[in-house]
């Protein structure tokens, strides 16, 4: 019963989060609701990183650059191609049945009343008697996961003979080629401009006979939470097969593990592509949240705060990383308000940081699990002590019989 | 029957000639004791026969398959297991968890149930069931080297090879380590032991090899070993000076 806890918490938490928008109704709802978005999203990377990093030991820095890969692929996906039903004759396009597949040619920041891509010229010269359409948002997002899992894929045969300090900064060194290699490609990414989404639900969503427009939050939060939870089942089934035996095994002793059969190379690479993939997912979400991706998204500071999320959490139980996501998205949200004392005004947009940096410094000093996991741990693992030393005293008691 | 050819095995790092041509044959249910002094190249050919690390030429062959050019995980699924001279377990994982681990990785086809069982059944065998659930970590030194060997039991490989198997080990755990040998060996296993305890190896050792700084110098039973003026020139009548001897293993 005592192990059946977090479970039963856990599921409390869900109903929490689902009930949550339909309770909560103050003024600044749509403001806490763009908070818990964020919160899942960051939830999301956390988890998807505690898997990599606590439960495999692969400690990446490149785990924000795959969420950009994620967003970009979906930002350029829904940027590029587009569906009409008459050829532009000005753009590469692709007949597929009656419709043709457009592809926009790539003019970089510029202004639209100066110079204009060739579908948008096309647009001009049918004056409104063809109406073209975007590509599906959902299909962006697939995109843009698969190509996280590629390049998921590709950096973990780079790094698979890497270790440690080695490892963290190769895929650091990724990462930021990444944020180079975008700010620098105007032409196709828009730079530093960065590219514009279409909104996760452009125009608008019925459910259940209500229609929400695609500025409403509802839809985009249970979006977001239900890849949350999506990602989260997933990590629970893996950590709890084969495969999380194995990437843990792997962690801790990679050639004894290969010693007792463990294909290390074949675990090391799934690792990688499983939680690239969901950083990528979720990148792709937030971004048609958010309407916009900059390379600035992509900051290593991001990819810290997440370390941070997933540490003050419990690195080794991705439940925990997630739900120390949500915690400090959440607090540091909430601290924004600046207070005077004594006369003095303390403008917590700043000192706010200095507070996560202390929690932070004092979880690693004297909560190396973090604040969240050794919960989890007590109550699944809090009676093996006694369960031992009964065990013990009992085989004693046998034996002197 | 089990088959292990070495042939002309040679390895190099630099300079340093580590293995010189090492050759010899493994059939049926053997018990080996593999001594010699440090730097010799022991721990060196062990790696090589695991896979670990690749020979620069010379051959090993298992049960008619070729293993030297194979990775780690790919010997030991050909049937060839080994210990660490330092103990490694798996940490941060139960003691349950580390002998599922090869159980796992040889993709038998076994329900959880019957792992479990058999998981259960090793730590019977080693006294250890009562800590079954504990992480490896809280284990003392011995039990951690014994979970090692439970490890092996599990993998149930053909060859069998312990590298240090008494180093540090309180007599208790001793007599657990030797009847875990003869267990295995009961088994129809081949067991390779490579310890510098001379009075457990010739009381178990039914055939023994001496490495002396790659050259394999002697080959044969333990009374005779002991005998062999080479062996004793190299290792047997040097034991005072072994403390002037290079540290590590090569």
């Amino acid at each position: 019963m005592r192990g059946q806890v977090p479970y039963l918490l856990g599921l409390g938490l869900i109903g929490f989060f689902v009930a949550f928008p339909f309770v909560y109704s103050a003024g600044d709802y749509d403001y806490i609701m763009h908070i818990l978005i964020t919160a899942f999203f960051y939830a999301i990377l956390a988890a998807s990183w505690s898997m990599l990093a606590g439960y495999a030991g692969q400690f990446s820095f490149g785990h924000i650059g795959f969420m950009g890969v994620g967003a970009y692929t979906a930002a350029l996906f829904s940027h590029y191609f587009w569906l009409s039903p008459v050829p532009t004759e000005l753009c590469t396009e692709y007949q597929f049945g009656s419709t043709w597949l457009v592809i926009v040619n790539p003019i970089g920041v510029t202004s639209s009343t100066l110079t204009q891509d060739c579908l948008r010229q096309a647009l001009t010269a049918w004056d409104g008697s063809v109406e073209v359409s975007r590509m599906p948002v959902w299909l962006g997002i697939i995109l843009g996961s698969i190509m996280g899992g590629v390049f998921g894929f590709l950096i973990g045969v780079l790094v698979l003979r890497l270790r440690a300090a080695y490892l963290a900064l190769f895929t650091l060194g990724f990462a930021e080629i990444l944020k180079a290699t975008i700010s620098a490609e105007i032409e196709i990414t828009r730079g530093q401009a960065g590219i514009e989404l279409p909104a996760l639900f452009e125009d608008g969503v019925t459910v259940f006979g209500h229609a929400f427009s695609k500025t409403d939050k509802l839809p985009p939060y249970f979006v977001m939470f239900g890849l949350l939870l999506l990602c989260l089942a997933i990590l629970a089934w893996l950590a709890h097969s084969k495969f999380g035996l194995f990437v843990r095994a792997l962690r801790e002793d990679q050639d004894a593990a290969a010693a007792l059969g463990v294909n290390t190379t074949r675990y090391k690479v799934l690792v990688f592509v499983i939680t690239t993939m969901m950083a990528a997912a979720a990148g792709a979400v937030q971004g048609h949240y958010i309407g916009i991706i900059t390379p600035n998204n992509l900051f290593l500071l991001q990819m810290s705060l997440v370390v941070a999320m997933a540490v003050i959490g419990g690195v080794e139980n991705f439940v925990a990383a997630a739900i120390g996501a949500i915690m400090i998205q959440v607090v540091l949200e909430m601290l924004r308000n600046s207070f005077v004392i004594g006369g003095y005004e303390i403008d917590m947009t700043i000192w706010r940081l200095v507070f996560f940096g202390i929690i932070l410094m004092l979880t690693l000093r004297f909560a190396r699990n973090g604040l969240i996991a050794p919960m989890i741990d007590h109550f699944t693992r809090g009676h093996v002590a006694h369960e031992t030393v009964a065990k013990r005293v009992a085989t004693e008691a046998e034996g002197t019989e | 029957m089990i088959n292990l050819v070495v042939r002309d095995l040679h390895k190099r790092f630099g300079g340093n000639h580590v293995l010189k041509g090492v050759t010899f044959e493994v059939n049926g249910p053997e018990l080996i004791g593999l001594i010699g002094p440090n730097g010799a190249g022991k721990t060196t050919l062990t790696n090589v026969l695991d896979g670990a690390i690749k020979p620069n030429s010379g051959t090993v062959y298992l049960n008619g398959q070729r293993i030297d050019q194979l990775q780690p995980y790919e010997v030991a699924l050909a049937g060839l297991g080994r210990t660490f001279q330092v103990t490694r377990s798996f940490r941060r994982m139960s003691v349950l968890e580390n002998l599922y681990v090869p159980a796992l990785a040889m993709g038998r086809h076994e329900s959880k149930a019957e792992i479990h069982g058999k998981a259960m059944d090793v730590l019977e065998f080693l006294t250890m069931d009562h800590l079954r659930n504990e992480f490896a970590q809280a284990l003392s030194g011995g039990q951690q080297k014994l979970l090692e060997l439970g490890r092996l039991l599990m993998l149930n490989p053909d060859v069998v090879i312990l590298d240090e198997p008494f180093a540090g080990v309180h007599p208790r755990l001793m007599e657990i380590i030797y009847a875990y040998i003869r267990r295995v060996n009961d088994e129809g296993k081949a067991i390779i032991i490579i310890s510098h305890q001379m009075d457990s190896i010739f009381s178990l050792s039914q055939r023994l090899l001496v490495l002396n700084f790659g050259d394999l110098i002697a080959d044969g039973p333990p009374e005779e070993v002991k005998r062999d003026p080479a062996v004793i020139e190299a290792y047997l009548g040097a034991e005072e000076d072994e403390e002037t001897a290079q540290p590590e293993e090569a």
